[in-house]
């Protein structure tokens, strides 16, 4: 535990990982402001430039985007009644009210703060978890792993946007598109159609690009015409005593939602926000200020917001298995640096896990300087109009897609991808089952073989492994337990 | 077609979409069923490549069975057609990849980054010609001498790299 203090410490030391987190905290506020362009897309972007960079430098990159961007968005929120992330969605329905009374800084220091508070609670608990879940997954076998990520795929039907079963939909066509190329164990070629630059599968990075970037261009080519009126902002404000008084019990209990909703698989920030915001409404003492810029309701969405972010690194790193879209494109950042997720991650490479969580840490702290003395700053960025910014994300996307294996072919996926993600957005489909989906497939197929074969071919024998009928008794739960709860609810309340 | 005129009638969208799902469902098996079978010795107790993918469309198949019930509950909202500037942007992939495939990359994300902002409403010709030029350069230099990454060869990029 020491070593592992040590190395997070470590951090502190080295100039060049300070300078990265400080430009990378500056990019992700950015992104963060920039409606549409939220920490996923953003870190879908981010990921061709870090190439070259060490695999701790590249990770931390991607995981101070995610803590600043995920906050960055309440900035919008609060000024201009836009979130620039999904996840600050809960922030507008207090911090433009608040804001337009006047008090927009008041509702920009609290934001500032308790996303502060948030991200460090939720480090904390990443650094504790983490190494005893890893404990843990060293007694996973395939049995273990492949009913884990039948659990992370079920927990898609819960996520915010779009259906339960279209989330499912989703997340199985994810899967499906983990099937093309060589199948692993025998080679044989799966839905190439002669294309041998797919014989190892379609490439996460230009799918993920087009799924998350290209698709939003094209979801904000539908919103050219839409009027922003900013709210004036002084000055941003620390938190008053009487505020502190008011919501340090809401902080708490947001930190503790949020760090818990972004442990589960596929679960994120938005959920976390919308959760955390609904409790502060039901323990608080001045319900009737919700709506009418109450400063426990922005206290309760921003805490939990952030503090999905550390949560979601947990099953990431450990697992395998992505928190929420960010960290699934971070899961992939991990797998193009050769850093294989998983237990022996905190084995192996303990200074690389600890060196990264130190970074999250002072991108925090980064954020919070930011947002205090720079707020006023990146809130204009936001009024870049339409017509010049996402040209610019165009550009950006193509040469991304191209940049990680100088092929055509990935710029290509990327926009058939962008096609696909926008299609299925209008339609209601939310991408991110489809990332995770992809992400999850080979997990799945694998570990069902693998599962197979120690079982000689009884696959029912994966239900006597007590893990492993846990989880698949979870991912029931997670598919049908709402529907189950519903029912029962109607037939209780129908017989009363 | 201006955006907000015509709208998707609900009743269509409730068998329409679902059939969509299954008909690619459907395509997949039968690809599924053209794959090569694994000599037994190398798949042992385990299952064919085609498996898999077969089991993955039976579920789909469901589960649009599921979304079609959920829409005849509760239909899905309108969706409002979308104007030129999106079929416009789709389109413009097109040109890019007409122009990268046989002229160059870069000029490629050039020009359709300045028909993007032109098309996206930009009446500024100087601004869009300045973001439609030092966007790329900058990246592509980026690229090229940070990154080191060569760019496929074209136009621009035979004159660049000689």
């Amino acid at each position: 535990m020491l070593d592992a203090l040590l190395a997070m410490g470590s951090v502190v030391f080295d100039p060049y990982l300070l300078l990265l987190i400080f430009l990378t905290t500056i990019v992700g506020v950015i992104i963060g402001v920039l409606p549409g362009l939220g920490a996923t897309t953003g870190a879908a972007l981010l990921l061709p430039f870090t190439l070259t960079m060490a695999p701790v430098h590249a990770i931390a990159v991607l995981a101070t985007l995610y803590v600043s961007a995920t906050f960055a968005g309440s900035i919008t929120a609060i000024l201009i009644n836009t979130p620039g992330t999904a996840a600050a969605a809960a922030t507008t329905f207090d911090g433009y009210p608040l804001a337009k009374r006047g008090e927009a800084g008041r509702a920009l220091g609290i934001a500032v703060v308790s996303s502060t508070v948030g991200g460090v609670f939720s480090i904390i608990v990443l650094c504790i978890c983490a190494p005893l879940l890893a404990r843990v997954a060293y007694e996973f076998r395939p049995p273990e792993y492949f009913a884990l990520a039948l659990f992370g795929l079920s927990m898609l039907a819960s996520i915010s946007a779009g259906g339960a079963v279209r989330n499912v939909i989703g997340g199985v066509f994810g899967v499906w598109l983990a099937t093309i190329g060589a199948e692993p164990t025998t080679g044989i070629e799966r839905f190439m159609f002669g294309n041998y630059e797919l014989y190892e599968g379609l490439s996460f990075v230009p799918v993920f690009i087009g799924l998350f970037a290209i698709s939003e261009l094209l979801v904000q080519s539908k919103h050219l015409n839409r009027a922003i009126v900013a709210v004036r902002l002084k000055a941003v404000m620390l938190p008053s005593r009487e505020d502190y008084r008011r919501i340090w019990k809401t902080v708490l209990r947001s930190c503790g939602i949020g760090t818990f909703i972004g442990v589960l698989p596929a679960e994120g920030a938005t959920v976390a926000s919308m959760i955390g915001y609904a409790e502060a409404r039901r323990w608080s003492k001045n319900k009737e200020e919700f709506g009418n810029g109450s400063v426990e309701g922005i206290a309760g969405a921003e805490a939990a917001n952030n503090a999905a972010t550390g949560g979601a690194m947990v099953p990431t790193m450990v697992l395998g298995i992505p928190g929420s879209g960010t960290t699934a494109v971070i899961l992939v950042g991990l797998l193009v640096h050769g850093l294989r997720p998983g237990p022996y991650l905190f084995t192996e490479q303990v200074d690389t896990v600890y060196q990264i969580f130190g970074a999250m840490l002072i991108a925090n702290l980064m954020f919070l300087a930011m947002g205090l003395y720079a707020a006023k700053l990146f809130a204009r960025i936001s009024l870049v109009p339409s017509k010049i910014l996402w040209p610019m994300v165009f550009a950006l996307s193509v040469i991304g897609a191209y940049a990680l294996h100088s092929s055509l072919l990935d710029v290509w996926v990327a926009l058939v991808f962008g096609v696909i993600g926008f299609l299925a957005r209008r339609h209601g489909f939310a991408v991110a089952p489809i990332a995770v989906g992809l992400i999850l497939g080979e997990m799945v197929e694998t570990n069902l073989q693998n599962s197979l074969k120690m079982f000689d071919g009884d696959w029912w024998l994966i239900f006597t492994q007590p893990l492993a009928a846990m989880f698949l008794f979870f991912a029931f739960l997670g598919l049908f337990g709402s529907a189950i709860f519903a029912w029962l609810r109607a037939r209780l309340w129908s017989s009363d | 077609m201006r955006p907000g005129g015509r709208a998707v009638r609900p009743a269509m969208r409730t068998l329409v979409l679902p059939a969509l799902i299954i008909g690619f469902s459907v395509v997949v098996i039968w690809a599924s069923l053209q794959l090569d079978l694994s000599p037994p010795m190398i798949v042992g107790e385990s299952m064919q490549p085609r498996v898999f993918p077969i089991v993955l469309m039976i579920i789909n198949m469901g589960l649009a069975v599921a979304l079609a019930l959920q829409y005849r509950i509760a239909p899905p909202k309108q969706i409002r057609l979308e104007g030129r500037s999106t079929w416009g942007t789709i389109a413009l992939f097109g040109v890019f990849f007409v122009l990268t495939v046989y002229v160059d990359m870069i000029i490629a994300i050039a020009a359709t980054v300045f028909l993007m902002c032109l098309l996206w409403g930009e009446r500024r010709l100087p601004v869009a010609l300045a973001v439609s030029v030092l966007t790329p350069t900058t990246v592509f230099l980026l690229f090229d001498k940070v990154l080191q990454i060569r760019f496929p060869r074209g136009l621009f990029t035979n004159w660049y790299y000689g």
